[in-house]
């Protein structure tokens, strides 16, 4: 069965691979140490530091920089498709310096076009940006788009933005012309609604959390229906909960139209139509409770397969999806689902929309 | 079917409603802008509550995210727990219906006969 993966972790080495990409001042300040990159705000207590323990980096870091690594370890291994490269730099991280957040976001998007993009048309690649500067991603959304391998838009989960608010337009307005797909995938800074608790194993409980919002505020604020064209993954945030939030959204919908009239369908329905989400870390339910859940969501186009390749809490394709569950179900959501998503076919080597940078 | 006379015309308004019994039944009527007048089921296809108690208004409608528009007055009918809102048009809510939730005004058939208002059944 084909797989595509949703969600791969690409990095560099050190920030100071960025220094060749970025313009002056910029590039003086990475090269000289000005800045030494986001730390994470806790520590990783996995045997492997945050990356599965046999993916190793080499400033110890939870990331992998190595292509020939993830070629062996995960394209080639697993024979997938597709892998779709999501990084973990997120410069919209920066509360500050916005000139210098736009600049980095640019020159990581270079980087990750060169080192990795060009390297394996198996990869669907995504524009990093600065959201802080709804504008200037849009413009840097617009130069990443006339990639043939970029395919969606990053929007990093942070601590403080939800995206449906109306000052982030110009983001959406980009993906949409230039027909690309939006992704959503949690940060060091992402939060619950009481901060991030006091321990990792809490941090990490409270992302989809962190999530959740996101959908509410997008829906809430009228992108989906701005945009009937543009779709949206969710990525590692989970996936069990969107019954709930289906059920909630249609009932405080039918309660509260009055004020937000400019949403036209079911909150539901707008769901199932264009919201698609990752299932990795998939929760140890019975293939019984896979099927449950699918019918409560009311469909079966919504769960894309990932991996969260090089990270502790990685999902093997050939175990994390139960093999009990109906052989169309699971085609569904190792790669159907997100073949789709992403408008690709099934043989990158035949497909003339995807292939290699030149 | 039977005929029922439920009240006099003028105890009809528009923007109000006003309750009736037919046998142990309530039924709300309602006075449209056009004139006409609407009979409804008393009892909220929701969960039931006394439809006498919610208001009638106009609604709203949009197409870009905070910048409403208003209109319909005196054709929706809104719900005194929940809030639904349904048009007294035609009895359908204002939001689209799921497959597990169909929700309609039960709609009466109405006649004037003098200065009567006879509810059909
Ligand atoms: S009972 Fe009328 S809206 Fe709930």
């Amino acid at each position: 069965m084909k797989v595509l993966d949703a969600d791969v972790h690409e990095s560099f080495a050190s920030i100071k691979d960025l220094a060749p990409y970025l313009p002056e001042p910029y590039r003086g300040w990475i090269a000289g140490g000005a800045w030494r990159g986001f730390s994470q705000p806790f520590a990783y207590t996995s045997p492997g530091l945050g990356n599965r323990a046999d993916v190793r980096s080499n400033d110890g870091s939870a990331s992998v920089s190595d292509y020939g690594l993830m070629r062996d370890q995960l394209l080639d291994a697993y024979d997938l498709s597709h892998a779709v490269l999501t990084g973990y730099f997120y410069p919209t991280g920066l509360k500050l310096q916005y000139g210098f957040a736009t600049a980095l976001a640019a020159a990581y998007n270079d980087y990750v076009a060169e080192h990795w993009l060009a390297k394996d048309p198996r990869f669907i690649g995504s524009v990093q940006v600065n959201a802080r500067d709804p504008e200037a991603a849009a413009r840097e959304i617009d130069r990443m788009a006339a990639h043939p391998q970029v395919r969606q838009v990053l929007l990093p989960v942070v601590d403080d933005i939800a995206y449906g608010h109306p000052v982030y337009r110009p983001i959406f307005e980009a993906a949409d012309r230039n027909r690309l797909m939006v992704a959503f995938h949690h940060t060091t800074f992402a939060q619950g609604p009481y901060g991030m608790g006091l321990h990792y194993m809490e941090r990490h409980a409270l992302l989809p959390l962190a999530m959740m919002p996101q959908v509410i505020s997008l829906i809430a604020n009228g992108v989906f229906d701005a945009y009937p064209n543009l779709r949206f993954m969710i990525l590692e945030g989970g996936f069990s909960w969107l019954p709930h939030v289906m059920w909630r959204l249609d009932r405080e919908y039918r309660q509260g139209r009055v004020e937000v009239p400019w949403i036209k369908k079911l909150p539901s329905q707008h769901c199932r139509e264009r919201l698609r989400l990752s299932t990795q870390p998939t929760e140890d339910i019975s293939g019984d409770q896979w099927m449950k859940l699918i019918d409560l969501m009311g469909t079966d186009d919504v769960l894309v397969f990932s991996t969260d390749y090089p990270h502790f809490d990685f999902d093997d394709p050939n175990a994390a999806i139960p093999r009990v569950l109906p052989e169309s179900t699971r085609e569904k959501i190792l790669w159907k689902n997100a073949a789709e998503f992403y408008g690709v076919s099934d043989d990158p080597r035949s497909e003339r929309s995807l292939e290699a940078a030149e | 079917m039977a005929r029922h006379s439920v009240c006099k015309v003028a105890d009809v308004a528009v923007g109000a409603l006003t309750e009736v019994k037919v046998g142990r039944s309530p039924i709300v009527l309602s006075r449209l802008p056009s004139g006409e007048i609407r009979a409804v089921g008393g009892r909220c296809p929701h969960q039931g509550a006394a439809l006498r108690f919610g208001c009638v208004s106009g609604t709203t409608g949009s197409d870009t995210p905070n910048e409403l528009t208003y209109g319909c007055e005196g054709e929706i009918l809104r719900c005194p727990w929940h809030g639904f809102e349904f048009s007294l048009r035609d009895g359908l809510p204002t939001t689209p219906d799921s497959e597990s939730l169909t929700l309609r005004l039960r709609m009466y058939e109405v006649e004037v006969d003098g200065d009567e208002v006879v509810v059909v059944t």
